[in-house]
């Protein structure tokens, strides 16, 4: 066992390595750090001039501060973001409780089921987060709620037992939407956690829960507190949630305030405005982004590197199991069978109804039959075009930068990582607010406005924070002896990293991949904001379509999605299970 | 025979200026169908609802009557309101606009009037009714939207069917209530017979009833789920939609006035394919049209007798937006957002 207190010292007694920095990295690393820096640096700065001005991108006007006193000297922004805050910590909260103890059941336990646990878990993200909403309106609504009428039939009670149209409500929605990325995201420290304290407490006969809360959270904790961190980030900039929950219930949030900026009900939309709140958002998310970075720091102190093929033993639950799988179970239903079933129901039906025997007798498929005729084919190609250009030029910048932050010596790779990480820290939709407003104020010098092009950028920029983590986390394992032998061996830079790291850290690559293939699928909120004819997704006709009230037949068309995904990701998942195991640094 | 040669020469000079005024309005027409042939593309942005089969169906229909092939490119409408602005965002750096035709509300091509960013044409020389035209001849009214309370009829009792907007006020809906987002609905009543006093007054009594507030659609979904019996308003569009699927949703039709915000159609200043545009918003206003938006939207036009919307609005008192109520409801209208709690 190994234990490394960061990359400094393995990196600086490692002799070989020195011949591995002539001049090329350093311009390389200058190379790729320019580029971020414009690629994430010209949306953000449209995003601050955006603050910085009243009226239309485009339109010659002063700058003023008039956007940030309308904001900042109104009492309500505060109490707006008192709401995003509460939350965006009660969010982190709820997925923190589920993805805990089912990462530890997944990485540590000899659980049954793993692979199928796995499809499920990668599935679930692709229901809609707002038909997944939809369905907790059908369960938990104070007038409607099938639960609160069952609760309140079954206890006599005069009121419904839960109100979904609270702070709380919108919290439990969005904290369990959070739960897959998180466990992938969780999954690599708890796979690498140093196991021999655990087994100590195992010997002096400690029982699994107590292990559990004593040792295995501990010692995973600034992991955890990074998840939290990013986490958080994601909280206050996410919009469907308090959207379809809050805004009817007039609990406004950060992030849709900036929506009904962009987005108003009467008039034209105020980017000025929307940059005023924004900035909050930005300074929040740079904050954010800076404990992170000294969180994930701190992590490594306590990671051990299984670089030499080692695999914690996986720990055998015994009669427990069923207990395990009981809760895997009830976080999968929530997650995943219950919006399914929902989705599968609405799509059956001419209209949207409550289960009821005259619901049933309705039931027709004719939606199935009317997709082709309601989308066509272009939103198809488009998200298939955006599933495979985003993770892969995701990827490729993200093993370059993890290359340089994790293999190099570059003076200045602390920076190029927190480069990278910045972009978590600006909130979707004001990145595409910001790249809208770069394509049409200077079409001309990026005619890549109304292209699908466009979208592709902005979600490159918008998980090259998630890609690098991933990356550095699979790189940080990969021992340096093949390198070495490599460069012996008289490979140049370029070849040791195609021929001998690269396919080490093959299957965490793949793997994250996959999971930002299906975020880019899903993505709506920024593929809205630069949306046009020619570039319309499948996500954005599936927000058309509940905007215009067509939900069976959105229901109809994320049934078939799913089922075409869950086909798919399961056939990757195999490919995958053969390169490396499933999960792998994720 | 004095008598009758006075009578042969106003005969004949009423046929010769009859031959002129012919002359007048077939040179406008027979430039733009020159022109509409040379440019043989219309970019065409209209409401989802009328789809590319919609669109199709009304540009064929346009295609046979004046002897052309033009192509449609359809855009079917994501959000108005950010789409008008992507129009004044294009302008405002110097480029052209996407579509040469937009179909969109009477109060969105009023954010476009205000901007100077339709390209006026003078209608009238090529047939249109002068009633039918807005917006210094900038665009041409297509259709009629009609808002009024809503309800659920399975879950309303006809004795409780509001006949008045005041009857929204009544404690028995608070809880129970929903307003959808078009608070222009209530900026229009302000301008026209309201005045603002009133519906500021009724707006701070609707907003302490608790409402639902969200989007028309979104709305429709929640008023047939029972999450809401009534909402303040909703328009037809969503009705026509649930009368297609059986859904059990009905305007109170006893409420007066009735609000209509209408559908029009204009030329974007710096459109690619003007002469097609404009020859395309003159066809909006016939008769002709008025099938395949009954179709496709479920919208026909007031102003065209015999259609639904004709018969709809006899022996009502109907609430229509005039271009220079324009800046008013935009203004009243975001006012009325801040009291319900939408901003």
């Amino acid at each position: 066992m190994k234990v490394e207190s960061g990359t400094e010292s393995t990196v600086a007694t490692w002799e070989g390595w020195s011949r591995f920095l002539p001049q090329g990295v350093s311009v390389f690393a200058t190379g790729l750090s320019g580029f971020l820096l414009l690629l994430i640096g010209l949306p953000v700065l449209m995003v601050i001039l955006m603050s910085l001005r009243t009226g239309f991108p485009g339109e010659t006007v002063p700058f003023t501060l008039e956007n940030f006193s309308t904001v900042y000297l109104e009492p309500r922004t505060y109490e707006v973001l008192l709401n995003t805050l509460f939350f965006a910590v009660s969010s982190v909260s709820i997925t923190l409780l589920i993805t805990v103890p089912l990462v530890w059941i997944l990485m540590r336990t000899d659980i049954p089921f793993k692979k199928t646990i796995y499809v499920l878990l990668t599935i679930g993200i692709l229901i809609p987060v707002f038909l997944r909403t939809i369905a907790w309106i059908l369960l938990l609504s104070p007038r409607i709620g099938l639960v609160n009428k069952w609760l309140q039939q079954l206890f006599a009670l005069s009121e419904p037992p839960f109100n979904l149209y609270s702070v709380t409500g919108m919290a439990f929605v969005q904290g369990i939407s959070f739960v897959p990325g998180a466990f992938f995201m969780l999954a690599a420290a708890y796979r690498s956690m140093d196991p021999s304290l655990e087994e100590a407490a195992y010997t002096a006969g400690v029982g699994k829960l107590r292990t559990f809360l004593k040792i295995n959270i501990p010692i995973t904790f600034p992991a955890i507190a990074g998840l939290m961190v990013y986490l958080f980030m994601t909280a206050i900039a996410v919009f469907e949630v308090p959207a379809i929950i809050g805004l009817p219930a007039r609990i406004h949030v950060l992030s849709s305030l900036i929506f009904t900026s962009t987005t108003p009900s009467t008039g034209l939309p105020d980017y000025g405005m929307a940059g005023a709140y924004g900035a909050i958002m930005l300074a929040l998310g740079l904050v954010l982004a800076f404990m992170y970075v000294r969180l994930v720091k701190q992590g490594k102190k306590y990671t051990v590197i299984t670089g030499r093929g080692y695999r914690p033993r996986e720990i055998a639950l015994g009669p427990w199991k069923w207990a395990a799988l009981a809760f895997v179970f009830f976080y999968l239903s929530i997650e995943v069978f219950v919006p399914f079933a929902v989705l599968l129901w609405a799509s059956v039906l001419p209209y949207l109804q409550l289960p009821s025997a005259e619901a049933l007798a309705n039931m027709t498929l004719k939606h199935y039959w009317e997709i082709p005729q309601h989308v066509g084919l272009q939103p198809f190609i488009n998200t298939l075009i955006l599933m495979l250009a985003v993770p892969t030029l995701t990827m490729i910048l993200s093993v370059l930068v993890s290359w340089v932050v994790i293999r190099t010596q570059v003076s200045f790779r602390g920076l190029l990582d927190t480069l990278a990480f910045v972009p978590h820290a600006v909130p979707g939709i004001l990145m595409a607010v910001g790249l809208a407003y770069l394509g049409l104020a200077y079409r001309d010098i990026f005619p890549i406005y109304g292209t699908v092009l466009i979208i592709i950028v902005a979600h490159t920029i918008n998980w090259v924070a998630y890609g690098t983590r991933t990356t550095n986390s699979v790189m940080i394992q990969v021992h340096r002896e093949l390198e070495e032998a490599g460069r012996v061996a008289g490979a140049s830079s370029p070849r040791v990293l195609w021929k001998i790291v690269l396919p080490l850290i093959a299957a965490g690559v793949l793997n994250s991949w996959v999971w930002i293939g299906m975020l880019s699928y899903r993505e709506v909120t920024m593929a809205l904001t630069l949306y046009t004819r020619n570039n319309v997704v499948i996500s954005t006709v599936v927000w058309q379509f509940w905007g215009s009230g067509w939900v069976p037949q959105v229901a109809a068309l994320g049934v078939i999605l799913i089922l075409f995904a869950a086909l798919v990701v399961g056939a990757v998942r195999l490919v995958l299970a053969r390169i490396g195991e499933i999960g792998e640094a994720a | 025979m004095k008598q009758n040669l006075i009578l042969k020469a106003g005969l004949i000079a009423f046929l010769g200026v009859l031959a002129w005024g012919s002359t007048v309005q077939a040179a406008p027409l027979d430039d733009l169908i020159a022109g509409a042939k040379k440019e043989g593309t219309i970019e065409f942005y209209g409401p989802s609802t009328l789809g590319p089969e919609g669109a199709q169906a009304i540009v064929s229909a346009f295609n046979k009557k004046y002897g052309l092939n033009i192509k449609v490119n359809f855009t079917p409408s994501g959000n108005m309101t950010r789409d008008t602005a992507k129009v004044v965002g294009l302008s405002a750096s110097g480029q052209p606009p996407e579509w040469d035709i937009m179909v969109v509300t009477d109060a969105h091509h009023g954010s476009l009037w205000l901007r100077k960013l339709q390209k006026p044409f003078d209608y009238t020389s090529i047939g249109v009714d002068k009633q039918r035209i807005e917006y210094d001849s900038g665009t041409v009214s297509v259709a009629n939207q009609f808002a009024l309370p809503t309800y659920n009829t399975k879950l309303v009792a006809a004795k409780d069917v509001p006949q008045k907007w005041e009857d929204l006020l009544d404690p028995k809906w608070k809880g129970k209530l929903g307003v959808i987002n078009s608070t222009h609905h209530f900026g229009r009543l302000a301008a026209g017979a309201w005045g603002d006093e009133k519906t500021l007054d009724f707006i701070k009594k609707l907003a302490a009833q608790k409402p639902l507030l969200t989007r028309a659609g979104e709305m429709a979904q929640r008023l047939i789920l029972g999450e809401v019996l009534v909402t303040a308003t909703l328009q037809d569009s969503q009705l026509h939609e649930a009368k297609e699927s059986g859904a059990p949703l009905a305007f109170a039709e006893k409420v007066s006035p009735v609000v209509s915000p209408e559908y029009h159609v204009g030329v974007i200043k710096n459109a690619p394919h003007p002469n097609v545009g404009h020859l395309m918003v003159a066809f909006m206003a016939s008769s002709e049209v008025q099938p395949a938006w009954l179709k496709y939207t479920g919208h026909t036009s007031a102003y065209v007798p015999g259609t639904a919307a004709y018969k709809f609005v006899q022996g009502k008192q109907v609430i229509y937006m005039k271009q220079d109520q324009a800046d008013k409801v935009d203004k009243i209208s975001r006012q009325i957002g801040k009291i319900l709690g939408f901003d």
